[in-house]
């Protein structure tokens, strides 16, 4: 026992010295900077080819590239710990599109405006993602892909796309009705990021604001009553399963995917699967802008990841990392990323692109919805509130507690977090 | 033994060699408590650097906050019917180990084995038991469709089931002990009087057994109530905060927030909950052993 | 010996069932082929889901993380804990009795109520995000552990020992390292299985404390063993079945120890 011990120690001590001896300087006096992002899935060769092309722009910059976890809460508590303890040994960053003004506020995130100034972002890219990167004028983020909540419909089941939260209930009923055993309307309502997505699309569609004009976080309005109220009676009157309060993403997708739904709200990379190969429902699938309660084009939430720069490098790191920034948000960069990953681009122009408008006519089809996604509310506190809104949003919808009582718990709590009430007693 | 000089010495010698584990005892365990108690009179919210302090406006928020007296419930719940249901097949289970059969070595080694897997391991395989879709359970119930980690009603018990499989074992080797204590004599004069197996079990095993009992009461409850791991791993407080445990919401309000006051302040209240029940349980262990 | 009845028979087979059920599944699990899951039952067994923990992912990093801490922790705690449970068992003085308690108390702490302070510290100091840092809030449970273990095993030799070597001219000291902690290894032993499983184990601390995930222990690892669209089981069923083997191993070899271990804090109190 004893030895083992021993040996155990000396095989740790030995193991983390290798590692701290690779880490800071690069080899022969060039410039290292570390890159952290999440996988991108699929074939890794065209983006490992992008980055290349930076390392043969840049030959005084070593380029390393490690992987994030996976889901974006546990990235932010990572992101969350590592930064608040000043941690360099990373460069460039991938931040969520509520974690930016957080960031820019904490004063974690570089300032880039000189490299790229706001007023040529509002030129160049989507509306959305650059009002979630300006924070108070200075640019703290370049955005890299975006993402947007859009309905999934079987074109076999259903006349066409509902326009309105009436058209969806009862085409899902005349679904269910001619299709026995199908499962209706599935979404994200698991207690988690996915179901803030659903509720403030539900809140918007019916004529809601998430923020008021003091830029207060809004909770109890007649639209976010009527949003949760509509959300849980699509459970209670069974044209939800009762286990979508259990899903995400990818249970929704699932159960989609396997004919078993009529409509689907989800991200657009649900499409490629349903079209593959194989899948059972290839070639029924529509998607359209979510329904609203008068009928006009619902909006999407809005996602998707920009690149940051780590504001505790030096200065020299920082200077490589913007390069880096720029390389990989440049049009060709876009393209590769859409193309590859069907990952959405931001950059306005490559939606009129014809190369990807012939070869990803889907990706080009999402424009609209992507001009119309909204961001949720832009606070330097959302990190602070969203644990706060996915627990009372989840009861409302699982039927524990009304929407009222939901809500009037959600705004005290958030108002206690933004520091409202504070403020409000002095 | 030598004069007082001698004895003076030895007690000089007894404190420098208990000193290093005072210390640092008094600096992972003493000193954070204080300081968590001071981190919760202030306005702290970690990212940004905002400390002002507030006195008791944590602890005002705290007493009309309903997601605290809604975690409070919970915990205490999950601890009630957690301890209950574990004494229940433990003893079973001790009685059952404590008599001689073939195969008792192995049944022995096998009730270890979920006390030595790590609860986050444990979470993670009865996890994939609780799948709606492809789990065991729901399998072995004929292709039921009960969503077990997604359903409110389901989930906090499924919660429980996962802690019972784990420290059951720990409570039988605890009554184990106890019965062991118990001197053979007793039942062998008890047989003589002709006194059958059920009244052997109440007017000897049960009352002899009652300290060994109030001892794994008092060890599960205070663990069971600061119950975290198992929880985490298995729905992180989901579905709607239905199993959310007084140490997840101090957990997320501090690591997920950033929000070191309020956190800080529940993290306070749960220590206060704990010792509570301990003193509690303290005291009737000590009537029990006081009546002996 | 009796022969067993029916009922104990049953008994047995059914506690069995419980105990070992759900384990044995996962051993199932990890060895059945990724794309059949979904089938009531795997057409042959593999090991690739082994082979992808062990050599796809940096699981064995975390192994030996977590070899690191544990044994860090169970080095420390037995350093300093040896030398006061002896003198809590053979010597007197004043807050004896008190010091017991309060390692018991200390082992009650809820570890969410020191979580925030330490957090702070461990970052104030630059241990935070290390495994040294890491060993360091373990001993707040490993401590208390080590010193009610290792206390009753010191009771349990007898008094004329130590008083011998006194005679013999020891100093306290001296009788407690020549004479008493030799005779003690068993216990020492005892002492350092228990707290290295609960090292191996612990997740809150670890999960709060290090956010490299290279420095990431078997806990912390097999809990973040997701992606975001698809749930690894059979990934995860192998992993935990590399995480657990040598606990079990261990628990079965030395099952007396540990009981013993286990019941003596508690029960001989």
């Amino acid at each position: 026992m004893g030895r083992l011990f021993v040996l155990a120690v000396v095989l740790g001590l030995v193991s983390t010295g290798c590692k701290r001896s690779s880490e800071e300087q690069g080899t022969a006096g060039r410039t290292r900077i570390v890159f952290k992002f999440q996988p991108l899935w699929g074939d890794p060769a065209p983006f490992r080819e992008l980055l290349a092309g930076y390392s043969r722009a840049n030959p005084d910059v070593e380029l390393v590239t490690e992987a994030l976890p996976n889901s974006s809460d546990l990235a932010h508590q990572f992101f969350l710990t590592s930064l608040q303890g000043k941690a360099t040994d990373f460069d460039v960053l991938v931040a969520d599109v509520v974690w930016v003004p957080e960031f820019a506020r904490a004063g974690w995130v570089a300032d880039l405006s000189e490299d790229f100034p706001p007023a040529r972002l509002r030129e160049e890219f989507l509306p959305g993602p650059v009002d979630s990167v300006v924070v108070e004028g200075r640019t703290y983020a370049v955005p890299w892909y975006v993402d947007v909540g859009v309905l999934y419909y079987r074109t076999d089941l259903v006349p066409r796309a509902p326009r309105t939260y009436e058209e969806l209930r009862r085409f899902t009923r005349d679904a269910m009705a001619k299709a026995p055993g199908i499962q209706g309307y599935v979404w994200q309502g698991r207690q988690y990021e996915g179901l803030t997505c659903n509720v403030y699309e539900a809140l918007w569609g019916h004529g809601g604001q998430s923020l008021g004009e003091d830029g207060r976080v809004l909770l109890e309005t007649e639209a976010a009553r009527e949003a949760l109220a509509y959300l849980h009676g699509l459970i209670a009157d069974g044209l939800s399963p009762p286990t979508v309060t259990g899903f995400g993403e990818e249970e929704a997708r699932r159960v989609f995917q396997e004919g078993r739904a009529v409509f689907m709200r989800n991200w657009p990379y649900a499409w490629s699967e349903a079209q593959a190969e194989g899948s059972p429902i290839r070639g029924k699938v529509g998607i359209a802008p979510l329904p609203t309660k008068d009928g006009q084009p619902g909006w999407g939430t809005l996602g998707g990841w920009q690149l940051a720069v780590n504001a505790h490098v030096s200065p020299a790191r920082r200077k490589a990392a913007a390069r880096l920034i720029a390389h990989l948000t440049s049009p060709e960069a876009n393209r590769v990323l859409a193309l590859h990953y069907a990952r959405n681009p931001p950059r306005l122009a490559l939606y009129d692109d014809p190369g990807l408008r012939r070869a990803e006519p889907f990706i080009a089809s999402l424009k609209d919805a992507l001009v119309r996604a909204r961001p949720r509310p832009v606070t330097p506190y959302y990190l602070l509130i969203a644990d706060v809104l996915q627990s009372e949003f989840s009861a409302a919808v699982a039927g524990i507690r009304t929407p009222e009582a939901s809500l009037t718990r959600a705004q005290k709590q958030v108002d206690h977090l933004t520091g409202e009430t504070v403020e409000d007693a002095q | 033994m030598s004069g007082g000089g001698s004895q003076a010495r030895e007690r000089r010698q007894a404190y420098l060699l208990v000193m290093p584990a005072v210390l640092v005892l008094a600096v992972v365990a003493l000193y954070p408590v204080l300081a968590a108690l001071w981190l919760s009179l202030h306005r702290f919210i970690l990212v940004f650097g905002e400390r002002r302090f507030t006195g008791l406006a944590n602890y005002v928020y705290l007493f009309g906050d309903a997601r605290f007296w809604s975690a409070l419930g919970n915990t205490a719940y999950f601890t009630a019917v957690a301890v209950t249901v574990e004494l229940l097949l433990a003893v079973p289970l001790a009685l059952l180990l404590n008599r001689a059969f073939p195969g008792r070595g192995l049944l022995r080694a096998s009730v270890l084995v979920p006390w030595a897997i790590p609860t986050v391991v444990s979470a993670r395989l009865w996890a994939w038991m609780f799948n709606p879709d492809y789990g065991l359970i729901n399998r072995l119930l004929g292709g039921a469709d009960i969503n077990w980690l997604g359903a409110p009603g389901y989930a906090l018990h499924a919660a429980i089931l996962v802690d019972v499989w784990k420290t059951t074992p720990f409570v039988a080797l605890l009554v184990l002990a106890g019965l062991q204590g118990i001197p053979e004599d007793l039942y062998k004069a008890a047989r003589v009087d002709g006194a059958s197996p059920w009244r052997q079990f109440r007017a000897i095993t049960v009352p002899l057994l009652k300290p060994a009992l109030l001892l794994a009461v008092l060890f599960r409850s205070l663990d069971a109530f600061r119950v975290f791991d198992a929880i985490y791993v298995l729905t992180e407080g989901g579905p709607a905060n239905t199993t959310e445990t007084l140490s997840i919401y101090a957990y997320k309000t501090l690591m997920r927030s950033g929000d070191f006051g309020y956190g800080s302040a529940l993290s306070v209240m749960t220590f206060l909950c704990v010792v509570l029940l301990a003193v509690v349980w303290l005291k009737w262990l000590g009537r029990e052993e006081g009546r002996r | 010996m009796k022969r067993p009845g029916l009922g104990t028979a049953l008994a047995v087979v059914a506690f069995l069932t419980f105990f070992l059920g759900p384990f044995l599944w996962q051993v199932l699990t990890s060895l059945w082929p990724d794309g059949e899951l979904t089938r009531p039952w795997p057409s042959h067994l593999t090991g690739a889901n082994y082979q992808s923990v062990l050599f796809g992912r940096p699981f064995l990093w975390a192994v030996l993380n977590s070899l690191v801490v544990a044994t860090l922790t169970t080095l420390f705690c037995l350093t300093v804990g040896a030398s006061a449970a002896f003198a809590l068992a053979k010597l007197e003085f004043r807050g004896r009795g008190l010091l017991l308690s309060a390692a018991l108390g200390v082992s009650m702490f809820p570890p969410i109520a020191t979580v925030s302070p330490l957090y702070l510290i461990l970052n104030a100091v630059g241990l935070r995000d290390s495994l040294v840092g890491l060993a360091l809030p373990y001993t707040t449970f490993a401590l208390p552990l080590t010193l009610w273990v290792l206390t009753s095993f010191f009771r349990q030799l007898p008094d004329e020992l130590y008083r011998a070597a006194r005679v013999d001219g020891c100093t306290p000291f001296g009788a407690f390292r020549r004479v008493l902690l030799p005779l003690a290894a068993p216990g020492l032993a005892t002492t350092a299985i228990l707290v290295f499983i609960f090292a191996w184990n612990e997740f809150l601390y670890a999960l709060t404390f290090l956010s490299t995930p290279e420095k990431r222990t078997v806990p912390v690892a097999i809990s973040l063993f997701a992606s975001e669209y698809k749930e690894p089981w059979g990934e995860i069923a192998a992993a935990s079945v590399v995480a657990t083997l040598p606990l079990v191993v261990l628990t079965v070899l030395f099952q007396r120890r540990i009981v013993s271990g286990l019941t003596a804090g508690a029960v001989k109190e």
